[in-house]
């Protein structure tokens, strides 16, 4: 009797030491989702360099929306710490860190570098001790491997900062294309390309840019090669040429054109210029975006009166509504997971542009609070865990699918259309 | 002779646009570098807009297009331009009160045969960008097909739609909504 009362004790202790071993799990969905604390103070190294990366870590830290950075101001050791002394990780408990990061940075040779350690404050575990490095005209890069890095040995996520985003930028009465690093930093405007650009979208391999412009008078597709600078027309047919959107494989690309009257969705075999149209409805079809297993089409139609939300079976041509709530749902991106849609959804309470998620069967309609005052073209991050859009007031912000956090990345400037790369080398 | 050197001027001349306009086509074209940051830090630093045309594709200024309006225009065309048709919120159906502006632009086509013209379709500035392209598509279209249905030639009219790119009014009010969502009528060539 006493060995089986052992027995059993002896389980039940062992049972949530059997859970960790598992690793921690993480609900990207996620409202159970408990954040992990980090510690980071100043780093060691060049100044001002230091500091400006600190601060580049700092917001990665934010948008990932796994970690809380504990403020400064709560530390017992300041800083700046270029590596984690053993003799203060009870320092670090008492404030509550899961994780401490120290840093030095140094630049030389046009090399600059951030060599950094992580230490898992529980077990007292390094988790990271690595040197990364960055060409001096994009220090922030450095950063962006870190975070990588840390995502995957922390908690096994993929990898998402080295991405960059594209954006319409308005400058005057022009709109041009502008591209930046996930995070805000390393944003530069690419000029040309007309006065009116529109509808960026990364190729799967990160090295193209489709987009349209103006520059012919009307609104046509081209394709801007990033490494060359060179850009080709992809289409410019009588009517709209708009909306590209490539499939994985970057072979294919779904666009709209109105060259048979009224918009309708095609999809183009990029090399050939090979187009097969997709819609024949009276109304308006636009917007398209590719099933991850480039299977289904989720997009915009207006056939029943008022724009909403498709998926669309490519090989049956079968569509399916999937939004039925409110009269304005329009731009809907599939999820690189290939289980949810973002759209922008027009919300019959308040009458505001929101962000909304859908799942393709059209189950699990959530809402993104967002800014609250109209937001618009959500795109997803390479990894699918979150959500980058522009608000009403011409910034780009990001939030994951709960909505837990919200982080502007864009500085002063009237931005609007994101679209978020894949993973770049 | 006069006239045969006058006629192969001609030839020599149209072959050239001809030429230049098949270069156009394979021609990749040049676009200037992308800015790097002004300075180091968590925000964007947008880069000072460039100079206004440091890419110019090939035959972009050709085809007349929104140069045209610039063209001094009086009486009848001056009007003709100034009098545009509106729509309805997410609509592109004709309104009754605007089919005595159509049939008044389909009697001065009627007048001047050799006059071509562009429409201009244009939505407000609420809804998303991609689809208020479609919707001024649509609403450029339908405008066309109303004058050809009152007998002009389809091959007189072109469309442009500019979606909520080109405001009259960019202020967010119902009036400067209802003012925005257009056709509007250029005449390209006399």
């Amino acid at each position: 009797m006493k060995k089986a009362l052992t027995l059993i004790l002896a389980l039940i202790l062992a049972l949530p030491a059997a859970l960790m071993a598992q690793g921690v799990h993480i609900d990207i969905e996620g409202k159970e989702f408990r954040r992990l604390k980090v510690a980071m103070p100043s780093f060691g190294g060049q100044r001002p360099l230091a500091d400006t990366l600190w601060a580049t870590c700092a917001k990665d830290l934010e948008i990932s929306g796994a970690y809380t950075l504990i403020p400064p101001r709560a530390y017992l050791n300041p800083g700046p710490m270029s590596k984690v002394d053993p003799s203060t990780m009870k320092n670090w408990s008492l404030i509550g860190a899961d994780y401490v990061i120290a840093a030095r940075v140094d630049s030389q040779g046009g090399l600059v570098s951030l060599a950094v350690q992580v230490v898992e404050i529980a077990t007292s575990r390094v988790l990271i001790s690595t040197a990364y490095t960055a060409r001096v005209e994009t220090p922030h890069r450095a950063v962006h491997t870190f975070m990588d890095s840390l995502l995957g040995k922390s908690l096994s996520l993929d990898p998402m900062f080295s991405s960059k985003i594209v954006a319409v930028q308005k400058v005057g009465r022009r709109k041009q294309l502008f591209t930046a690093w996930c995070d805000g930093t390393g944003g530069g405007t690419i000029k040309g390309g007309g006065d009116l650009v529109l509808d960026p979208a990364w190729s799967p391999d990160g090295r193209k840019i489709a987009f349209v412009s103006y520059w012919r008078n009307n609104p046509d597709l081209y394709l801007l090669d990033m490494a060359t600078l060179r850009v080709e027309t992809l289409s410019a047919l009588r009517g709209i040429n708009t909306t590209p959107g490539f499939d994985r494989t970057g072979r294919k690309m779904a666009l709209t054109l109105s060259r048979d009257g009224d918009p309708e969705i095609y999809v183009m075999t990029v090399g050939t210029r090979e187009l097969l149209r997709l819609t024949t409805s009276w109304a308006i079809d636009t917007s398209p975006s590719f099933s991850p297993d480039g299977r289904r089409l989720a997009f915009c139609s207006s056939r029943t009166g008022n724009p909403q939300i498709y998926v669309m079976d490519i090989f049956s041509r079968s569509a399916q509504r999937i939004t039925f709530q409110g009269t304005y749902n329009s731009e809907p991106v599939f999820s690189p997971r290939g289980d949810l849609i973002a759209f922008t959804y027009l919300s019959p309470e308040d009458g505001r542009y929101h962000v909304a998620l859908i799942r393709p069967d059209g189950s699990g309609l959530k809402v993104l609070p967002g800014t609250g005052r109209g937001d618009e073209s959500p795109t997803f991050s390479p990894d699918g865990r979150l959500v980058a859009f522009s608000g009403s007031d011409g910034n780009i912000y990001v939030t994951d699918l709960a909505g837990s956090f919200l982080t502007r990345v864009t500085g002063a400037g009237a931005f609007s259309q994101p679209s978020w790369s894949p993973v770049l080398q | 002779m006069k006239n045969f050197g006058r006629g192969l001027c001609y030839v020599v001349f149209i072959s050239l646009i001809f030429f230049f306009a098949g270069c156009e086509k394979k021609k990749v074209e040049q676009v200037s570098e992308i800015t790097p940051p002004q300075q180091q830090g968590a925000g964007i630093t947008p880069s000072a807009p460039g100079p206004k045309d440091d890419i110019t594709m090939p035959g972009a200024q050709a085809g007349g297009g929104q140069e045209a309006g610039a063209v001094n225009l009086t009486g009848a065309a001056k009007a003709f331009e100034d009098n545009d048709i509106h729509f309805d919120y997410d609509s592109f159906s004709i309104r009754p009160e605007d089919r005595r502006i159509l049939a008044e632009k389909a009697s001065y086509l009627n007048a001047k045969p050799n006059v071509k013209i562009r429409v201009e379709g244009h939505a407000d500035e609420r809804g998303t960008t991609e689809y208020n392209l479609a919707l001024g598509e649509r609403r450029a279209n339908a405008a066309k097909e109303y004058l050809v249905f009152l007998g002009i030639n389809a091959a007189r009219i072109s469309t442009v739609s500019f979606g909520e790119e080109k405001p009259l009014d960019p202020a967010q009010t119902e009036e400067a909504y209802a003012l925005n969502r257009r056709g509007h009528f250029v005449i390209l060539a006399q």
